[in-house]
């Protein structure tokens, strides 16, 4: 009873504190805001507005109609190209990053039946937009051949596509039918903010006291460990959990997000995961002296979290001894099950594993900071 | 009785030594100084008293309870004040002592009649409101003792409570000591400041780690054997270098503009004319009482 007492004081000094200094409000409601409305918008991988040049040597009716099947969409945008330009020097001077030169004799050769050739170029710089672009293209050029074929002479419109293809593939996106980068990557932003809350707040807050002198001053009181550090880290705890609140309500009403699965297995999941990063949080305050250190020690350890979660790089791409440090890494698992609860549905029963690792792992580091943290000077 | 018994302690850090073979008797109800230089090892003396700091050699005993074994129940009976200011800036001076009172589990009644009292010898009431962080250096001096204070401790371990204080709020910091002693309160104190050994009933010198003297301040200072000479000079360096390449002395130490000298005999006035013969910088002689500064510097040699 009088455990809860001096715990009790200690969460409420805490908010106390946390309530009387406006910076730290900014941070735990203004940034997520910013974050989730910048990151939710410009981070895509949609590739829009691509700049795309015609050289057409052709000049026809229907070369025409094929510049204007690439205009009408907003994935390309239109460069104009003068008489003294060449293909190749589009790319060079960044005038373009795609460009198509239709071949004298497109309109004889699609009147015939044949299917023409055209030259694509491609700007192969950032790889990932280059292969994004050249599907674009494709599809693009697919759907004004056949739509061409179809009007001219709908039966033959299979014998053509006959040569280039064995069978056709019908592709069906589950989940997320209109591949929206949004869907991917807010809870990723989500897993990210709950992770730099709690890490960076609980490192700090523990390590002013040690650098102002109070943890001195706490450490000759009655005080037990564990009341010293469920005090602390309680409220940030609370305060990450109303933070993921926050995110999940702005993801609705500004995205359109719903969460598909449920909203308690959320909430149990970011729990279970949040002694981790408080664990972490923890950790890192034991090993340094001031504030600045602890700040630098955690933005350098959420780099390599969030850059190995998967959040960007899919983590089946990378080679297989950083897969494994990826597997190691708690935020892989939290932003995995993040995106199976919010984008799939999937319910506690599929997500059993990644439950008991996201717990084992929490137990270990949270025990490990636990333990590193003395009650002496 | 004593309250603090250390026997043979000796901590090191690392390969440094800190502290060697200590031995000291704090006697109940009292005062009692831990005087040295910056860096002899007060703080770390005073930490272990405090159980803050595990020691391998040697034997602490606070309270009649071991150091070691026994922290938790000393760390309830003893009111302890760091060196630096270390209460919350953010949080203000009655927030501050509440937060120190529930830590200690005092409350309601006794709470607030405690509080009274703080009060009344800190004369912060007028202040109750304000951050702490925005209060005088004296006035901070006085929140931090009040919240050690706050669970009427045995023993108050004040860690250079008056460093950086101006010399008024100083007076009335010691004040306040003299007033927490009259109620029966054992104090023990460091501070580098030798007029301050004056106002203690017992004080050690601590000097590199050793005790190198524990005794009443005037048994300190009867402990001086001889007499001492204040020369006044124009020019210390180069009467200092007189004395103590051409003549040899030993005894020799500078204080300010002076030149303090000590000897076992007593010395003419024939003997310092000659002096002055030899070194004209050498204005004026008059014998001295050692102050505690005197017999510190001596004793450090």
């Amino acid at each position: 009873m009088k455990g809860l007492g001096v715990l009790s004081t200690f969460i409420k000094k805490e908010f106390r504190q946390i309530m009387r200094s406006r910076e730290m409000l900014l941070v735990l409601f203004l940034l997520p805001a910013i974050q989730l409305l910048v990151m939710g918008f410009a981070v895509t991988n949609e590739v829009k507005h691509i700049d795309i040049s015609f050289f057409d040597l052709d000049r026809s009716i229907q070369s025409r109609r094929l510049m204007e099947a690439f205009s009408s969409t907003d994935r390309f945008h239109l460069v104009e190209v003068g008489e003294q330009d060449r293909p190749e020097l589009q790319l060079f001077r960044w005038k373009s990053k795609v460009v198509i030169v239709i071949p004298a004799g497109f309109e004889r050769k699609l009147a015939q039946g044949r299917i023409p050739a055209l030259q694509l170029l491609l700007d192969g710089i950032d790889g990932n937009t280059a292969s994004i672009a050249n599907a674009y293209v494709q599809s693009c050029v697919k759907g004004f051949t056949e739509g061409y074929l179809r009007g001219k002479d709908p039966r033959r419109v299979g014998y053509m596509l006959q040569g280039q293809k064995a069978s056709e593939i019908i592709i069906q996106m589950s989940f997320n039918p209109d591949l929206q980068s949004n869907l991917n990557i807010i809870p990723g932003i989500i897993a990210v903010l709950v992770t730099v809350t709690s890490m960076l707040l609980s490192a700090i807050s523990l390590v002013k006291e040690k650098e102002l002198g109070t943890l001195e001053q706490l450490l000759v009181t009655p005080v037990k460990k564990y009341q010293l550090l469920i005090g602390k880290i309680l409220p940030y705890l609370l305060i990450t959990l109303l933070q993921l609140q926050v995110a999940v309500l702005l993801a609705g009403l500004i995205f359109g997000i719903r969460v598909a699965g449920s909203y308690w297995v959320l909430t149990l999941f970011s729990i279970v995961y949040l002694f981790t990063s408080l664990g972490f949080g923890i950790f890192i305050s034991t090993r340094v002296e001031s504030q600045q250190q602890a700040m630098f020690f955690s933005w350098f350890m959420m780099v390599i979290m969030i850059l190995l979660s998967g959040f960007f790089v899919p983590v089946q791409n990378m080679p297989q001894g950083v897969r494994w440090v990826s597997f190691a890494n708690p935020l892989t698992h939290y932003m995995t099950v993040l995106r199976e609860i919010v984008v799939k549905g999937s319910g506690l029963m599929q997500l059993k594993e990644e439950l008991l690792v996201l717990l084992g792992g929490g137990m270990l580091v949270f025990g490990f900071g636990i333990l590193s943290f003395r009650k002496r000077v | 009785m004593s309250i603090v018994k250390v026997e043979g302690l000796g901590i090191s850090f690392g390969n440094l030594p800190a502290l060697k073979e200590i031995n000291l008797q704090v006697p109940a109800g009292g005062i009692y100084g831990i005087i040295g230089p910056d860096s002899a090892g007060k703080t770390t003396l005073l930490r272990t008293i405090c159980t803050l700091l595990p020691y391998k050699e040697g034997k602490v005993e606070v309270l009649k309870l071991d150091a070691l074994k026994d922290a938790a129940v000393i760390r309830a009976q003893i009111g302890y004040m760091p060196q630096r200011f270390s209460l919350y800036r953010d949080l203000s001076v009655e927030q501050n002592i509440r937060f120190s009172a529930r830590l200690f589990g005092v409350n309601g009644k006794e709470y607030a009649s405690t509080l009274e009292r703080l009060y009344q010898f800190s004369k912060l009431q007028p202040f109750a409101g304000r951050q702490a962080g925005k209060l005088s250096g004296g006035m901070q001096q006085k929140l931090a003792l009040s919240c050690a204070l706050i669970h009427k401790p045995e023993l108050l371990v004040l860690d250079e409570p008056t460093f950086g204080v101006d010399p008024v709020s100083r007076q009335d910091f010691w004040d306040i000591l003299h007033a927490l002693k009259a109620e029966g309160i054992s104090i023990i104190v460091s501070t580098p400041y030798m007029d301050e050994a004056q106002q203690c009933d017992r004080i050690s010198l601590l000097f590199k780690g050793k005790i190198i003297g524990s005794d009443t301040p005037a048994g300190i200072l009867a402990g001086w054997k001889g007499h001492l000479y204040r020369l006044e000079t124009d020019d210390p360096q180069r009467l200092y270098g007189y004395l103590k390449e051409d003549l040899r002395l030993g005894d020799l130490q500078l204080f300010g503009s002076d030149i303090h000298l000590g000897s076992e005999d007593a010395l003419e006035d024939a003997v310092f004319e000659k002096w002055q013969k030899g070194c004209p910088a050498l204005k004026s002689w008059q014998q001295i009482q050692p102050n505690m500064e005197d017999v510190f510097l001596k004793m450090m040699q």
